[in-house]
């Protein structure tokens, strides 16, 4: 019996010594990176930590938030959705208010709806999900809600600004080869290749959905490019499937140009060489087309210049800072919400041109930059003479789309 | 002896049920993860250990099991009335009719071949899935939300803590009882000698496939319980890394022993909950550690402690202590020399740390509390020879440990070194 005594005693006394020491102290606003940091994808998680990092470390140099330092901490995602979702529950744990990811849309699923289904049953203590590179058109579809931000292009936005460019250049011509990944980015590409014939006045001469990262030899994917005819191939794929493409097309000569959302991802053009030789690209940032003073700042503390997603990835951040001026809770309690209400209201300038948040579907408005790989630009890539010389960059009201219909979100009163 | 296992088991219990309320939600969600891992091990481990059949694709029926219970939470957020405890029952439903199907085949075949199947059928849905939208929701996957049901809300940790704990007792202690049966018996039968069952008159294929598709069925009831847990699953649960996993698990674990996987389960999921938050290399560090199970104690954690049980009265204890408390400074020093190395590699080579030395800035790498210089020879010499020292120590207490343990009995050392086979 003096044992149950005992052990009640401990049960009530322990939660209530914790409680008081909870709710004195200034609340320090608490971010999680949740990202690939170990395994095969490693490469497309770390860049976006970096990117993070670059811009929260300035912020905390200048004092951080609330009267403390803003406090980061990394989670490893091992690449899929489970471990995603277990680690979003230890950032809960640690008491997170913002989660930051982006290297994979269905990831970025994953989370966004763990965030939004933590809000629905935690009133009070909301936490904001910041989607810095995934592009599935779904997120801020069916699945946008409140509390999910996204600062990324998605295909309609690469896929209007190449065929504008393009078009207005007289690089397009008028019969257009899709070739895409056979998942939901690769989907919403042939979607917005589709939908852009009218406005480019172009012809869709055939559409090929392939296994993703599964194909080791592309020639008989070119063969059939080159039996259609196409002037322009245009082409959502991303590591192996855009470099063995852009390989075998080299091996083919097929005359076609390719217009591409990925082409500047690190070791793309080390690895193609002059096969990419006057290729397009559709980003939001190329280092070419600002006063580079961004680029070698951001060289002094990673050793590379921005580019590929990180760009987003500092931008969206940015705006984050911007949204911590924009509201004060001197020192007490985080109200996410408000900061929500705020981050929606931001404008920032960026090097290349105005970004905002979209309310209805919080997509951020974003300049998207066409560029074409030339050789003698100032900053050459993989350490080949070849780099991306900006043809033109469209203004962020150029590049947005329609909001999606079945994006139905539930604003707080 | 049989009373005080009735005790550990009642204390273990009253632990698992009495503890977790005043741990904190990252404890609570490490501990749901120790049990569905704990779960799908020992459910693989009836096929592996038991049964002898190494199969290297378990992803697919946990898949299964996880995707069948989020359609029936779907169904329930629908309106379908159904406890949301049991849920993982319809995990288990369909883990069991897709084992049965999937064992017909696999069973077929032995060894490497079976292997080799199960590889194959794992990877059918893993190709289906991410373009099967009605069924697996696509790439992204499918996603409901715990509905309450009979007065709980099922919205916190620990309720989900509960559910998994409830299940996967009861599901292991059906398993425990499974041993127990002549099936059970006859089970352990097809792994020593196929033939002789056969020529006893049993339809081994036939048998084969029940004991495969009850591996499953309990497999799938452990994919349930994380749909519940995570509410959503994609295409990536099954991916070869969850069947590598579950190997993983059993084999550190040890297989002879009917809670080696239990025990393989509960330390590499706490060990991966604590060592993921504190370095990027703890995959390099799980590694390691399988690798030296596998080459120094290949009957897994149980088997040692098992070895240690059965010689208990033998064992010269007093005299072991000595060697024994030397060895583990031994281990600890190379354990040490190992970490350090491996962390400060890792300090270095990361991109921001180049990027600086790059331009000259060889700062100093704070670890453990204290500075380094890396350019000095002496930090990374002093760890190597720490490391070395350890190596030295375990091989030279290695002699006297195993003088000890054969006592000049020359029988006594089959105990240790030979796998412990059978169940419990």
């Amino acid at each position: 019996m003096k044992f149950a005594h005992a052990a009640a005693a401990i049960a009530l006394t322990v939660p209530m010594a914790a409680a008081p020491l909870a709710g004195a102290k200034a609340e320090a606003l608490r971010i999680a990176i949740i990202e690939s940091l170990s395994g095969g994808q490693t490469s497309t998680g770390r860049p976006n930590v970096l990117g993070a990092s670059y811009v929260i470390d300035k912020l905390n140099a200048a004092g951080g938030f609330n009267g403390d330092k803003i406090v980061v901490t990394e989670y490893d995602n091992g690449g899929n959705t489970a471990g995603a979702s277990a680690k979003f529950k230890q950032a809960l744990a640690d008491g997170v208010h913002i989660v930051i990811q982006g290297s994979s849309s269905a990831i970025a699923g994953q989370l966004s709806e763990d965030v939004r289904k933590h809000n629905l049953r935690n009133k009070g203590k909301e936490v904001l999900y910041l989607n810095v590179g995934a592009e599935a058109m779904e997120l801020t579809g069916e699945k946008c809600h409140f509390h999910a931000f996204r600062f990324t292009t998605t295909a309609p936005m690469r896929v209007g600004a190449l065929v504008r460019v393009m078009k207005e250049a007289g690089t397009l011509g008028g019969r257009v080869y899709s070739i895409n990944q056979n998942y939901s980015w690769g989907q919403d590409m042939e979607a917005a290749i589709k939908g852009n014939a009218a406005a480019g006045r172009y012809e869709v001469v055939e559409t090929v959905l392939h296994e993703v990262n599964r194909i080791q030899d592309f020639a008989p994917f070119v063969a059939k490019i080159q039996a259609a005819k196409a002037d322009t191939v245009i082409t959502g794929n991303w590591s192996n499937d855009l470099l063995l493409l852009m390989k075998a097309a080299g091996a083919s000569g097929l005359k076609a140009r390719f217009a591409t959302a990925f082409l500047d991802q690190p070791g793309n053009i080390g690895n193609a060489g002059d096969v990419a030789l006057g290729h397009y690209v559709a980003h939001t940032y190329n280092a070419e087309a600002t006063d580079g003073v961004m680029a070698e700042d951001y060289k002094k503390v990673t050793g590379h210049y921005p580019a590929y997603v990180e760009p987003n990835t500092i931008n969206g951040v940015k705006m984050l800072a911007e949204a911590l001026k924009a509201v004060d809770f001197k020192g007490g309690a985080i109200d996410v919400d408000k900061l929500a209400l705020a981050l929606e209201n931001v404008t920032l300038t960026t090097d290349t041109g105005v970004q905002s948040i979209r309310k209805e579907d919080h997509q951020a408005y974003l300049p998207v930059v066409v560029s074409r790989v030339e050789a003698g630009v100032k900053y050459p890539v993989d350490g080949t003479n070849l780099g991306f010389r900006p043809v033109k960059v469209l203004p962020s009201d150029q590049t947005i789309y329609p909001v999606q219909a079945s994006c139905k979100m539930t604003r707080p009163n | 002896m049989s009373g005080k296992k009735l005790f550990l088991g009642l204390l273990a219990a009253v632990l698992l049920v009495a503890v977790p309320p005043f741990l904190g939600l990252g404890w609570q969600n490490a501990l749901t993860n120790v049990l569905i891992a704990a779960l799908f091990a020992t459910a693989f481990n009836l096929l592996m250990g038991q049964g002898g059949m190494l199969s290297f694709g378990h992803a697919a029926y946990y898949g299964i099991g996880a995707f069948a219970v989020l359609h029936l939470m779907r169904a329930v957020e629908g309106g379908l009335p159904f406890p949301t405890a049991l849920l993982p029952l319809a995990g288990g439903l369909a883990g069991l009719v897709a084992g049965l199907g999937a064992g017909y085949f696999a069973t077929l075949r032995t060894g490497v071949y079976f292997a080799l199947v199960t590889l194959a059928l794992a990877e059918l849905p893993h190709a289906l899935a991410p373009h099967w939208e009605g069924v697996f929701g696509g790439e992204s996957g499918l996603s409901s939300m715990r509905m309450p049901s009979m007065g709980l809300d099922f919205g916190s940790s620990l309720q989900v803590y509960y559910v998994a704990l409830g299940w996967t007792v009861v599901c292991v202690a059906l398993l425990y009882a499974y041993t127990r049966t002549p099936f059970g018996r006859l089970t352990l039968a097809l792994r020593d000698n196929e033939q002789r069952v056969r020529f006893m008159g049993f339809d081994a294929h036939a048998a084969k496939t029940l004991v495969f598709g009850v591996s499953a069925m309990m497999t799938g009831i452990a994919g349930g319980l994380l749909a519940l847990s995570s509410e959503t699953a994609n295409y990536n649960i099954f991916s070869s890394h969850v069947s590598a996993q579950v190997v993983l698990h059993v084999f550190v674990g040890g297989s002879g022993l009917f809670f080696g996987p239990v025990i393989g389960a509960t330390v590499l999921t706490l060990f991966s909950f604590l060592a993921s938050e504190m370095t990027r290399a703890w995959l390099l560090y799980q590694g390691i550690i399988f690798t030296l199970i596998m080459l120094y104690a290949p009957t897994g954690i149980a088997g040692v402690v098992q070895a240690h049980i059965a010689a208990r009265h033998r064992l010269p204890w007093g005299r072991l202590a000595g060697p024994y408390a030397v060895a583990a400074i031994g281990g600890l020093l190379a354990a040490a020399g190992t970490v350090f190395v491996v962390q400060m590699a890792e300090h270095v080579f990361s991109q921001t740390y180049r990027a600086a030395a790059a331009q000259g800035r060889w700062g100093d790498v704070a670890l453990f509390g204290l500075t380094w210089a890396p350019h000095n020879p002496a930090t990374w010499l002093a760890p190597l020879a720490v490391f070395a020292l350890g190596i030295v120590i375990l091989r030279r207490v290695r002699a006297p440990i195993a003088r000890l343990w054969h006592g000049g009995e020359d029988e006594a050392d089959t105990a240790a070194s030979q796998p412990a086979h059978g169940a419990a």
